[in-house]
């Protein structure tokens, strides 16, 4: 199967400090990739050179070709939404201006959905943060993504809230053959939910199918000697 | 009751009032408009840098007897693409680059005039604004100016503010994050040049967030802020350029005066509906 996203030689340098060294990878079509790593290991950093909103050295291609001939096939939710919160603006009209093309904008649809009719006419400062990272979702998804970028986009969203999460990813993937890259800390959910896995420290660590590539001895890598995998009556895994 | 009609009557038809009264109505939707941005993207600092700076401007014009106006709205524009190109360039914060080129194009402007002899009373105009200087080729500029300005952020309303907003989104929405900015910057440039005439070089800013600022403490869509932002400042502008006529004052002055008149009422009123509803 031909990779839809190819990874070669990446590098990104702040200054004289290397935040990412000869990264390679790549990923097949419709895979849920999570890419974990301590703090300051590079993970929002390749999320941002893939997407082309910082300049690199090596290559990237989706679907073989550059980013920007691809830009409307991808989806992206920041981890940060970098908006001015007290600034008067509803959902609505948030999407309205972010909709690449005005017939997208079936966005009462797609919030009614994802149960959030209500919050159409909600100032987007007044929305708590899982109710915005729900909205940022929904919203990335409007365009009909091939690829959808998740980068921590559960920060702000409670243990009901993570699962429900988890569950709509899954179904975007399945059911709408949709490929999700998704940074994440919480590594319980990422040993469930993700097929593959990229373990990041500013250079790769590990790379593979989830369940054979985290291993404690990556963990340890990772976390360093007090990270270890415990196992769970779900049989879910968490890093502690 | 009826002396005050016909003095207003009598005011309106004096030419030069004309002329200020529809550079007041043009600059302040285009300037309102304008603040939106400058007030989203945290700009205050880059429209009070540019507006200054616009001295050295004027300077070269009244020293080579060229349009004082044109060549402010030149060399400003120039400033404005300067500022864009050294924040992409150098690791200077855009403060820093405001703060040296602001000041240096405000020093430069006070030694070209000082080698004009005698009394400057176009300085003073320039700093702090006169109707009464408006002539007629101004009123053009300002007017032709003003439109073409409005006309680009009409039809470029979603991608200026999208970028405002956050230049992620705006990237992978299909915008061009660098291009919108740097249009922005030279836009603002010009719109605040513009403004000198009547507000003058210090003052010219306040019009760009008094408005906009007023607007945000009640407005609860973004459609109503505009609308709200541009009534406002179409009513501080009238209202301020009658009153500099009425009472003998600098017309910047009064505007802005009339302008925090407006917000401090908007404020407390506001302030206080707020604490009724938590009641």
């Amino acid at each position: 199967m031909n990779p839809i996203l190819e990874v070669k030689n990446l590098s990104v340098r702040f200054r004289n400090f290397p935040a990412l060294d000869h990264i390679n990878f790549t990923i097949e079509k419709q895979e849920v990739i999570a890419v974990i790593g301590p703090n300051g290991s590079g993970k929002t950093t390749l999320l941002k050179a893939i997407l082309g909103l910082i300049p690199y050295d090596g290559e990237i291609k989706i679907f073989g070709k550059s980013i920007q001939q691809v830009l409307p096939l991808l989806g992206y939710v920041p981890q940060h939404f970098a908006f001015d919160k007290t600034f008067p603006l509803t959902v609505e009209e948030f999407v309205n201006l972010t909709c690449r093309r005005p017939e997208q904008s079936h966005f009462g649809g797609a919030l009614q959905a994802a149960g959030m009719a209500e919050l159409k006419d909600k100032l987007i400062g007044e929305l708590s943060g899982g109710q915005l990272q729900r909205v940022l979702i929904a919203h990335a998804m409007l365009h009909q993504p091939k690829i959808l970028f998740l980068d921590e986009a559960t920060s702000g969203i409670d243990i009901k809230g993570l699962a429900d999460f988890y569950s709509t990813i899954q179904r975007l993937n399945r059911e709408h053959g949709v490929t999700v890259m998704m940074v994440s800390h919480e590594i319980s959910m990422v040993y469930k939910f993700a097929d593959r896995i990229i373990c990041l420290n500013r250079d790769l660590i590990s790379h593979g199918e989830t369940k054979t590539a985290l291993t404690k001895e990556v963990l340890k890598k990772l976390y360093g000697d007090s990270a270890h995998l415990k196992a769970h009556d779900h049989q879910d895994q968490h890093h502690d | 009751m009826t002396t005050r009609i016909s003095t207003m009557i009598e005011m309106l038809q004096l030419p030069f009032m004309q002329r200020a009264i529809i550079a007041g109505v043009v600059l302040g939707v285009l300037l309102a408009y304008l603040g939106i941005f400058v007030t989203l993207r945290k700009m205050a600092f880059f429209s009070d840098g540019i507006a200054h700076a616009a001295l050295a401007g004027a300077a070269i014009g009244l020293l080579t007897s060229f349009s004082p106006l044109l060549s402010a709205l030149i060399f400003s524009m120039f400033l404005a693409a300067l500022i864009y190109w050294l924040e992409k360039k150098s690791s200077l914060s855009s403060d820093s680059i405001i703060g040296i080129l602001f000041t240096s194009g405000m020093a430069l402007g006070i030694i070209l005039i000082s080698l004009r002899r005698g009394y400057q009373p176009e300085l003073i105009g320039y700093l702090f604004g006169n109707i009464l200087a408006i002539r007629r080729q101004d009123l053009i500029l300002i007017v032709v100016i003003s439109l073409l300005i409005m006309v680009f952020i009409i039809t470029q309303k979603r991608k200026l503010t999208l970028l405002a907003l956050d230049r992620e989104m705006a990237y992978m929405a299909g915008i061009n994050p660098d291009f919108y900015q740097l249009l922005l910057y030279i836009m603002l440039a010009a719109a605040l040049v513009l403004g000198i005439r009547v507000l003058g070089i210090i003052l010219v800013s306040a019009i760009l967030i008094i408005p906009v600022s007023t607007a945000r403490l009640f407005s609860r869509s973004f459609k109503a802020l505009v609308l709200w932002t541009v009534l406002i400042s179409e009513g501080v502008m009238l209202g301020g350029l009658l009153l500099s006529y009425f009472l003998n004052l600098p017309s910047g002055a009064v505007i802005v005066l009339t302008g925090s008149t407006v917000f401090t009422l908007v404020f407390v009123i506001s302030g206080l509906c707020r604490q009724r509803q938590k009641r």
